[in-house]
């Protein structure tokens, strides 16, 4: 193991030095190469909400503010300071003077107003998260102001996905697609590395870019290299064989080994990515009676899930929101207890009804979770059908009441860390399925919604707080999810990567610009 | 001479004899799957999770605890059964197609035969993909799929019999007598393609039967729980390194049926087949 | 040459059956593309207005006949998802597929053929025995599983060839013109990229070959047996010609182009199973890409997937024909 470690490493030494004879950094040195499960579609900023994409452009590209890993607080990037105005529907940003491109020129307002046109423009997934915003204007060369058609609360956090682009190198492919071919496969940023080589379905590249405007300061790579491996067992080989140096993507079980593996280490990060069963709400069936919804609600046990599938590597979750999170609020679902519910089954004389949940079977946890569920409910007489499916397929059923099975998988992934972006998406009357959300309990409460809409467009934290507080006693009592689990984000890596942290505000992605390999 | 009869008469060897036994054993474990497991296939039990093989559990517990030996045992009619499916569907209307195409000659023929001649370029699998995403992935999917693709393998071999047997002078004669069509194929063409049928059924089996392990496999076909051998595979294969016993003995399950169905089409190939018995 | 000239007219008809299958197919999916390229949170006006700029909102037959319109042009559009034109795509998955079924395929015929020659000529034997038992026993072999086995068992445990991927680590840079990587390493005179990229192409060429490699033995040795009965070979032993000059100069080349028929047909077959070790050993390729397509309902990628498999299956049977017609011009086309 050691004698084939050390092989490899003086190999990709000699490697790097023939592939690039002319890069002599200072403070970059070492290739870091990581294992992803999923090839990524493109390189454009629009789609920065795919994590297979923003995991690429995260060091590539630099946003106006930024949550940097393990902080769940924005600190500045590209902006040095802001302030809203007091409707809250003017925001206004001062930019960086001392910023340049990677093509040299000079990053100033009209690069981030093109920025914003051109993904409104292009109907860009990014800019769902962004709310009410309407428009972006350069006031001067280093200032930018916002406007939004009504207050948001979360719009600061939002900012931290757009990534700016350069209007001289971007512009001249805008033809009729909005430049959208041209900056799948080119990348046009501002930030620590560029991109090298792309072959999406097989290796991408990045390098540490020579004039990064941040300078280099401390350990890192010169080199940052993907390689797109879907098999878990395959990336768990390749990590022990030391050609891979963080596999994410390998089994629970796998992890749990490698903790006590001399040369590999396991890092834990909080995630706050809640699994749900959603259950279908409106359905004219039995799932849309609330007693019905109880009785499931305590049919699924949280401890075994946590302790036998997640190996222990996560929390026990309380309620949707992660507990942490500002303005959680506690038992709001209910606990495990099958006697219970065998208690109404034979009450309500509910033996022999027969369920469907449908579930993405590409991942562990979400098949072990209905096969779970399956095994409980049978106990109580009922039979729970499981139906496998892609992303696409599954999003389509819930756009309407009759194609909505009686519970669905999810998972929520929030795009910032804020009480928002988990209970409106998941519990607001706009998000619902069939308005195209990832509200898939089809959920709908006037009550909630006002709350979930007053504490959007509010400034103040505290009183948002009280808000998603009641909200979610409100969601509490009518059952609509049982929420399953918070999987912790369990990355297995070998001992000699320096530097990881987990980064709530970009799940399943790498903070490699920090990453140093010894 | 009776079906059974025939068939025992053709496997000569000890060994030929064996694998007609483990025929036989197959096809009762896929009637009698259900009862003769230990344990109950679907029923996961966390705290057993991955263990290894022991006396409890003979054939190990996989990635939720359930009993693998059960599972396989309970499994082994999901893809029996679907293989006969796949089978008798292709088999009927492939003959149908292929006796048609011989009947009507000319271009109708030249049409349909060159049809089939191209089909067979079909990518199974990737066609399998869409039929699974229109159907929804089942394994009843997966079997119109295969049935799909495998069509012409029988309309060719039913036509190029066909057309063998209306070549004969005996046909000619009934012909002259002005005996009906339908009773030319049931009492001239059916009994006398039965033979070269059997042959290609007894060698299809292990191949649709890799196929539809295969479609599970990369999650076309059957659903969870069910202990379907390519799904259990694919269910496995992600704890190949540390616990082999979930990948190897599902694996060893379809080799062994596709294996034993191999040794009789072949046995049956080298008694039956005309051009071969000729020698 | 009327013979040719008929058979491509049908292999351009049975095309477009064949898209105007996959094309039905694709769309009766429930799959709404327009759902996957919104994103989170999208809302149902923006999915709507993203269903009209991606043309999902025309009649199924429009959509067809605009699409079928381009596909004459050459051009197979542009993906949902990569906003790349689904050619430059193809080129780019079709080469490493092609390499690894081109592989499978030389494995196959150093196997099927000598094999069955050897078995034909000592049939009956235990050579003969032991070699059909082998068929047979490679015909029950799923592909997957033995590709998990080998790589988990050759690769992984003993290291005696590389996990996965194309090239070694230190290749990673390594582009040229064709992306061939056997023909590119040739171009560029660099025979340690060739030998890398062979070493990564053996244990999924294998795996991939066995199930066709069983059929192709059979075949095969049913050929050459029938060939060894035919009076010239008898008329050769009376001559006493050696049994070496009969087998390879009279018996091989008489009855290779029998089997040549299956080898021809085994080709696109494998193309479309290269799904089935792609995965295992994290390689790009066509396989990769239709599943990668059909998660995303990346309809028009699906279609265009379908089509090339197609294409690639007519070409590689129109070439044997070719060569069957070049070994012996006269006959053997008239069914």
């Amino acid at each position: 193991m050691k004698l084939s470690s050390i092989l490899t490493k003086a190999l990709s030494l000699l490697a790097l030095s023939l592939a690039l004879p002319g890069l002599a950094l200072a403070d970059a040195s070492g290739t870091l190469i990581i294992a992803e499960n999923e090839t990524p579609e493109n390189l454009d900023p629009a789609n920065a909400t795919n994590s297979t994409v923003n995991q690429l452009l995260v060091g590539v590209y630099d946003t106006l503010v930024q949550f940097k890993a393990g902080e769940t607080a924005v600190s500045p990037q590209l902006a040095t300071d802001w302030m809203a105005s007091d409707d809250g529907l003017k925001y206004t940003f001062t930019l960086r003077d001392d910023v340049t491109f990677h093509d040299g020129t000079q990053m100033t307002a009209h690069d981030v107003v093109f920025t914003l046109k051109r993904l409104q423009a292009a109907s860009a997934a990014v800019l769902n998260d962004m709310g009410p915003f309407n428009s972006a204007e350069a006031l001067d060369d280093y200032t930018v102001a916002m406007t939004l058609d009504a207050p948001f609360g979360p719009f600061i956090s939002a900012l931290s996905r757009i990534y700016v682009v350069s209007k001289t190198q971007v512009e001249p492919h805008m033809a009729e697609d909005n430049a959208r071919g041209w900056l799948a496969v080119n990348a046009a940023g501002s930030g620590p590395y560029e991109v090298s080589t792309y072959k999406p379905t097989e290796v991408v590249t990045l390098s540490a870019s020579k004039a990064y405007w941040g300078g280099w300061d401390g350990d890192h790579v010169a080199e940052v290299v993907f390689r797109y491996i879907s098999e878990p067992s395959t990336q768990l080989a390749l990590l022990k064989s030391g050609e891979v140096h963080i596999a994410p993507d390998i089994t629970v079980q796998d992890k749990l080994a490698l903790m006590d593996t001399e040369g590999f280490k396991v890092d834990i990060g909080a995630a706050a990515t809640p699994l749900y069963f959603q259950f279908n709400t409106a359905s004219d069936g039995l799932v849309g009676d609330s007693e019905f919804r109880r009785m499931l609600s305590q049919s699924f046990d949280r401890k075994l899930h946590l302790d036998y599938v997640l190996q222990g590597f996560g929390s026990m979750p309380d309620g949707p929101l992660p507990p942490n999170w500002m303005g959680h609020s506690k038992g709001t679902e209910l606990p495990f207890d099958l006697d219970a519910a065998k208690a109404m089954v034979d009450q309500n004389g509910w033996a022999g009804t027969k369920l469907k949940v449908r579930y993405l079977p590409a991942i562990e946890e979400e098949q072990a979770a209905v096969e779970q569920l399956q095994s409980n409910l049978s106990q109580l007489g009922i039979k729970l059908e499981a139906e496998g499916m892609t992303w696409p397929a599954q999003a389509s059923t819930v756009q309407k009441l009759d194609t909505t099975s009686d519970i669905n998988m999810i998972y929520n992934f929030p795009s910032f860390p804020d009480p928002h972006a988990i209970l409106n998406t998941s519990f607001n009357t706009q998000n619902t399925g069939y308005n195209g959300g990832y509200n898939w309990a089809q959920y709908s409460n006037p009550e909630v919604d006002a709350l979930l809409n007053k504490a959007a467009s509010s400034a103040d934290q505290s009183n948002r707080a009280d808000l998603y507080s009641s909200a979610q006693k409100i969601i509490g009592a009518d059952y609509p999810v049982i929420t399953v689990s918070l999987p912790g984000s369990v990355v297995a890596m070998s001992a000699s990567v320096k530097g990881y942290s987990y980064s709530v505000a970009h799940h399943q992605t790498f903070n490699y610009m920090d990453i140093s390999v010894d | 001479m009776s079906l059974l009869e025939k068939f025992y008469f053709f496997a000569k060897s000890p060994f030929e004899k064996f694998a007609l036994g483990l025929v036989f054993f197959i096809i009762l474990v896929a009637i009698l799957g259900d009862v003769i497991a230990p344990y109950d296939p679907t029923q996961i039990d966390f705290r057993g999770k991955l263990q290894p093989p022991s006396m409890e559990h003979l054939l190990g517990q996989d990635g939720a605890g359930r009993d693998v030996l059960s599972r396989i045992l309970s499994g082994a009619k999901l893809t029996i059964f679907s293989t006969f499916s796949v089978i008798f569907v292709v088999l009927v209307i492939g003959c149908s197609i292929g006796i048609f195409s011989a009947f009507a000659g000319g271009w109708v023929d030249n049409i349909i035969m060159r049809i089939a001649d191209i089909w067979l370029g079909f990518p199974p699998l990737i066609l399998a993909l869409g039929f699974a995403a229109a159907l929804g992935a089942s394994l009843e999917a997966a079997i119109w799929a295969l049935i799909f693709s495998w069509w012409p393998n029988y309309a060719r071999l039913s036509r190029m019999i066909t057309m063998d047997i209306l070549s004969k002078p005996f046909i000619l004669g009934a012909q002259v007598l002005g005996v009906p069509l339908w009773r030319k194929i049931t009492f001239y063409v059916l009994p006398n393609a039965f033979d070269v049928l059997i042959i290609q059924i007894a060698l299809d089996v292990s191949a649709v039967m890799l196929s539809i392990s295969g479609l599970s496999f990369i999650g076309v076909g059957a659903q969870i729980p069910a202990p379907e051998w390519g799904s259990m595979i694919a269910d496995g294969r992600a704890y190949m390194s540390s616990a082999w016993w979930v990948v190897v003995f599902p694996g060893l399950a379809i080799f062994v049926s596709a294996l034993s169905f191999n040794i009789i089409g072949d046995a049956l190939r080298r008694e039956l087949d005309p051009l071969i018995r000729s020698s | 040459m009327n013979y040719f000239f008929q058979r491509f007219l049908f292999s351009i008809l049975s095309l477009f059956i064949l898209t105007l299958i996959t094309f039905l197919l694709s769309h009766v999916v429930p799959g709404d593309p327009a759902i996957v390229a919104a994103g989170p949170n999208a809302g149902a006006e923006k999915i709507e207005l993203l269903r009209i700029e991606m043309g999902l909102d025309k009649p199924l037959s429009q959509q067809f006949i605009i699409y079928t319109g381009k596909l004459l042009q050459g051009d197979l559009g542009n993906s949902w998802f990569t906003h790349q034109p689904i050619l430059d795509d193809l080129l780019r998955e079709l080469p490493p597929s092609l390499e690894l079924v081109f592989i499978a395929m030389t494995i196959n015929l150093l196997i099927s053929l000598p094999l069955g020659l050897c078995s034909a000529r000592y049939s009956d034997t235990i050579f003969d025995s032991s070699v059909r038992l082998l068929a047979m026993v490679g015909a029950g072999l799923p592909i997957f599983w033995t590709a998990l086995i080998l790589q988990n068992t050759v690769a992984a445990e003993w290291q005696a060839l590389p996990i996965a991927g194309r090239l070694s680590f230190e290749y990673r840079s390594f582009d040229g013109y064709t992306g061939f990587y056997l023909i590119d390493s040739l171009l560029l005179g660099r025979p340690d990229i060739f030998w890398d990229t062979l070493r990564h192409l053996f244990l999924p060429a294998f795996s991939l070959c066995l199930l066709f490699t069983a059929v192709g033995l059979r075949i095969t040795r049913t050929a050459m047996i029938s060939e060894f009965q035919k009076d010239y070979v008898l008329l050769a032993r009376t001559k006493a010609a050696s049994e070496l000059r009969i087998m390879f100069k009279h018996v091989f080349p008489n009855g290779a182009p029998a089997s040549l028929t299956v080898f021809g047909m085994q080709f696109g077959w494998m193309l479309g199973a290269t799904v089935l070790v792609e995965e295992i050993y994290g390689r790009p390729g066509i396989g990769r890409y239709a599943v990668k397509a059909v998660t995303q309902s990346d309809i028009h990628a699906v279609v265009a997937v379908v089509l090339v498999v197609g294409v690639v299956f007519l070409l590689a049977n129109l070439i044997v024909d070719l060569l069957l017609y070049i070994l012996n011009p006269r006959g053997r086309f008239k069914e």
